[in-house]
């Protein structure tokens, strides 16, 4: 049975795409924007610019003054933030209903009006602030790069994917003024974002506030590059060793799928949930409850748009055990599977957590404003929310298999292995 | 840039001669109405648990919260840990089911089961389709009740929470915590220890003493059962009592009341936990703080946390992120437990900034003694008061906040009270408040790089510095 929350859309004249979906159960209304620009987007000697630049827009506009976006929204009741990924950059914010124009009024003052307030002294704060994100949430931690590593080997150099969105300390001290207003005038403008109103409000009071606060932003009138075509499996295997000081053995194990929203991607995710992502997955089973060899397995299937996805696997080796038994186990359970495809107990459970986590997902509505723009802004398929569960059932097990034979086969693998120094390493 | 610049300052730039107007006027906002924390139903079973119904229509996931009290200090000494390995192991095989049986009918059901241990007490947490949380809630009665504990899983979970030991001291923040409360508390008190326990502790633990912990201290007595979510037409009241009310365990002991915990003697220091090399530094300054029934009242220790280091316009981050760049962020907060609390701060900053970073935060920090704008004020109560309604919007964070009080000895009237109350304080109340517990005493713990920063902590002259290993 299709979901039924309630989406009404529209376009205004400059081309911004605009979504409401009521909900009056809370007197709220979340505002999120998408832009159709992330790191994918990124020419080389510039990676990290569309984050950093994520971070500028926080740091005044024509009219709002730095660091005003939030100081204001938070003391009238608003949550907000920004992020980046390869595909995208969002800025959302929840606010008390009699708040939302004011919100849509400063969004509108940013994404139109950034660059009047944009200096080399802000360039240069927020520069030192994302190299200090950087360091905390990848080059400070265990195994913080182990992710930056596995794009790297899973993507071709020349490939939009391959290198992660942070970006590298070099480019981001490279990263000027000029590189800054370019940026904006390419990327941001109202025909290249998408608007999503979720709460207390009906369809027409959101398309006029959408109409009365961006309609006078004008547009970027630049063409956005197509997508790039699918990628094929990695041709074959790719091996990182990453010696360091880490406590134990890491295996991440990448592979690449097929790209978002489409039967192809949902099967394998079913398969990579199937071998690796359940609680009761064929690797965990194995490995951390038969064997004890491993403290824990994961798998994640991370949806992207520009010609790939990411599928990888995740095994935390127990202390003592050696990673390539470990790895050699993958290997023969990655055969089995792309030979047998999934049990019928595998599939039920694969769809019983996706549902409950997706219906979780929707239940607040910053995450449901969220999911909307994104399936509208990448997807053009306002429906997704409604529809995507039904799409996830219609999946077959023998797809399921099919999928996992193409895409997940061992042959097809990048690993990166973090490995703890020994002791007799150290001479 | 002082404090006062930060809220309340818009539209200073409009004033700027070459700035064209804004094509649409600031719109005006319209006060939100008073929020009130929904009303539960309320429930008190045959076998002694409470149970609190949450009807949140749209909900289509039900959340379930129960918490039951026992204060960490009941753990032997020598077995700290005991527990949170109990906890782990609820699941991992009943009477009726193998650890792997159970598992299987936990993924098929679409629940998603977690337990965990504070220093406030025991938390078993499930979420399910609404759909299925009889059956789902039959299960959490066998994980409370029937537990078997084999001899093959406690051996995991025992080599995994020592793993986990070691990754938690390969990671700055996690270290930096440990150090933290051992330099704090003193070292007779449970709380000067992780609640996970150390390596030597949980090494020392059997089969045996999860048994006997489990029997004596997990029973319905005193136990809350929350359940959020869209209930209509469900029969909530009938399936908790044919569940979790069937329950009994005659050997459940009365747990001691809680106390605070015993700061040390010289808590007043300067410990530098050595990285060498490392690229930034993991910092914490702590002292003991309020709990929720504190003398003067709970309400303005929230705003503090919010004025001090709960934004990036906070005073902290105003200085530390947005002038000097040293830091991704840092977060002050107001910590209560069952009895007593901490005020704790916390982040990383560029290692070669750490000697100025400290000093500057605890200017920062100890010139708040000196008192509050009333911007500040106002822009802490509204952002507490007006965001409440989104906060607690869903089914999970409504349950998160009525089991967190549950286990505090409150219940949901309390946010609603501290709401209402919060909306009167002043910035004489937020000084008196903030001067109750900060005197100019604090533990500090770096963790990085001692050989460039040790030498210039000490120059601080904010306490004795120690330098300690990995």
């Amino acid at each position: 049975m299709p979901l039924d929350y309630p989406i009404h859309q529209h376009t205004l004249a400059n081309g911004l795409g605009v979504v409401v979906s009521p909900d009056t159960s809370v007197p709220v209304v979340t505002v999120n924007l998408w832009v159709n620009v992330g790191s994918r987007h990124e020419s080389p000697g510039r990676t990290g610019l569309a984050h950093l630049f994520e971070h500028l827009m926080f740091q005044g506009s024509r009219h709002v003054a730095s660091g005003e976006h939030f100081s204001r929204l938070m003391a009238e009741g608003g949550r907000l933030n920004a992020t980046t990924w390869f595909d995208r950059t969002n800025y959302f914010e929840t606010v008390p209903k009699g708040a939302y124009e004011l919100a849509l009024w400063m969004e509108a003052d940013r994404h139109g009006h950034l660059l009047d307030a944009v200096t080399q002294e802000n360039l240069d704060n927020q520069r030192d602030v994302v190299k200090e994100e950087r360091r905390q949430r990848y080059d400070n931690v265990p195994y913080g790069n182990a992710l930056i590593e596995v794009y790297a080997a899973a993507f071709p150099a020349d490939h939009p994917y391959h290198h992660p969105t942070i970006g590298s300390m070099d480019d981001l001290e490279a990263a000027s003024l000029e590189d800054v207003h370019a940026f904006f005038r390419r990327f941001y403008g109202p025909d290249n974002t998408v608007l999503t109103l979720v709460g207390d409000l009906t369809p027409e009071e959101g398309f006029a506030a959408a109409e009365r606060y961006f309609g006078h932003v004008p547009a970027t009138g630049q063409e956005q590059r197509p997508r790039l075509a699918q990628l094929d499996p990695i041709p074959k295997p790719v091996r990182v060793d990453r010696p360091g000081d880490v406590p134990n053995d890491r295996l991440h194990i990448a592979f690449r799928l097929p790209v978002d929203n489409t039967d192809e991607f949902f099967a394998a995710s079913l398969a990579l949930d199937a071998l690796a992502g359940l609680g009761t997955s064929r690797l965990t089973q194995r490995l951390v409850r038969r064997e004890q060899v491993a403290n824990a397995v994961q798998g994640h299937a991370l949806g992207l748009v520009d010609g790939v996805s990411l599928g990888f696997v995740v095994v935390d080796v127990a202390d003592g055990e050696d990673p390539d038994v470990l790895e050699a186990a993958v290997v023969e359970e990655l055969e089995r599977f792309a030979a047998e495809g999934p049990t019928e107990v595998e599939m039920e459970s694969a769809m019983a957590q996706s549902e409950r986590s997706w219906l979780h997902a929707l239940a607040s509505q910053e995450e449901r404003a969220d999911l909307i723009s994104q399936h509208v802004l990448l997807h053009d398929d306002p429906q997704f929310v409604n529809t995507f569960l039904d799409r996830l059932r219609a999946v077959r097990p023998e797809q399921v298999r099919v999928a996992a034979a193409r895409w997940l086969r061992p042959d097809h693998r990048a690993v990166v292995a973090h490995l703890a120094r020994r002791e007799q390493d150290a001479a | 840039m002082s404090a006062a610049d930060g809220p309340g300052a818009e539209g200073f730039q409009t004033e700027r001669s070459d700035v064209p107007p804004p094509e649409v006027e600031r719109p005006e906002v319209q006060p939100p109405e008073q929020w009130a924390f929904p009303e539960p139903s309320r429930h008190r079973l045959a076998n002694g648990v409470e149970l609190l119904a949450y009807d949140v229509p749209g909900q289509y996931v039900v959340s379930v919260r129960t918490v039951l009290p026992v204060p960490l200090s009941v753990e032997p000494r020598e077995v700290e840990g005991v527990a949170t390995i109990m906890s782990r192991l609820l699941d991992e095989g009943t009477d009726q089911h193998t650890a792997e049986e159970f598992a299987e009918l936990l993924e098929r059901k679409g629940i998603a089961l977690g337990a965990s241990v504070s220093d406030g007490g025991l938390a078993v947490d499930l979420d399910v389709p609404k759909a299925r949380l009889e059956e789902a809630l039959d299960l959490l009665r066998q994980v409370l009740a029937e537990p078997v504990f084999p001899q093959q899983e406690v051996d995991r979970h025992l080599r995994t929470r020592l793993a986990e030991i070691e990754q938690e001291r390969a990671v700055g923040a996690h270290r930096a915590a440990w150090e933290l409360i051992a330099t704090l508390f003193d070292d007779g008190d449970r709380a000067s220890r992780p609640t996970g326990g150390t390596s030597t502790s949980v090494a020392a633990i059997t089969r045996e003493h999860l048994v006997d912990f489990h029997r004596q201290h997990v029973g319905p007595r005193g136990m809350t059962v929350v359940v959020a979510g869209d209930l209509q037409g469900l029969d909530t009241l009938g399936a908790v009592e044919r569940t979790v009310g069937t329950w009994r365990n005659d050997a459940q002991v009365d747990e001691p009341a809680p106390r605070a915990a015993t700061p040390a003697a010289d808590a007043a220091r300067v410990v530098v936990v050595d990285r060498p090399g490392a690229v930034q530094s993991d910092l914490v300054v702590g002292c003991p703080g309020p709990d929720r029934r504190a003398e003067g009242g709970w309400p303005a220790y929230p705003v503090l946390s919010f004025v001090v280091g709960g934004s990036p316009n906070a005073r902290i981050d105003a200085v530390l992120r947005e002038e000097k760049g040293y830091s991704y962020g840092i977060r002050s907060g107001f910590r209560p437990r069952r009895v007593g609390g901490l005020f704790l701060t916390s982040g990383s900053v560029r290692a070669d900034s750490t000697v100025d970073a400290v000093r500057l935060l605890l200017e920062i920090l100890d010139g708040a003694r000196e008192g509050f704008t009333d911007q500040e004020v106002r822009a802490g109560v509204d952002f507490l008061g007006k965001t409440a309604p989104g906060r607690f919007a869903t089914a999970d964070t409504l349950a998160d906040e009525a089991a967190m009080l549950a286990l505090d000895g409150l219940g949901t009237q309390f946010t609603t009270d501290m709401l209402t109350a919060m909306r009167d304080l002043t910035p004489q109340d937020l000084q008196t408040a903030y001067r109750r517990w900060v005197d100019g005493r604090w533990t500090v713990v770096v963790v990085g790089d001692a050989a460039s920063c040790a030498d210039g902590l000490r120059e601080l002259g904010i306490g004795a510095v120690t330098v300690v290993p990995t």
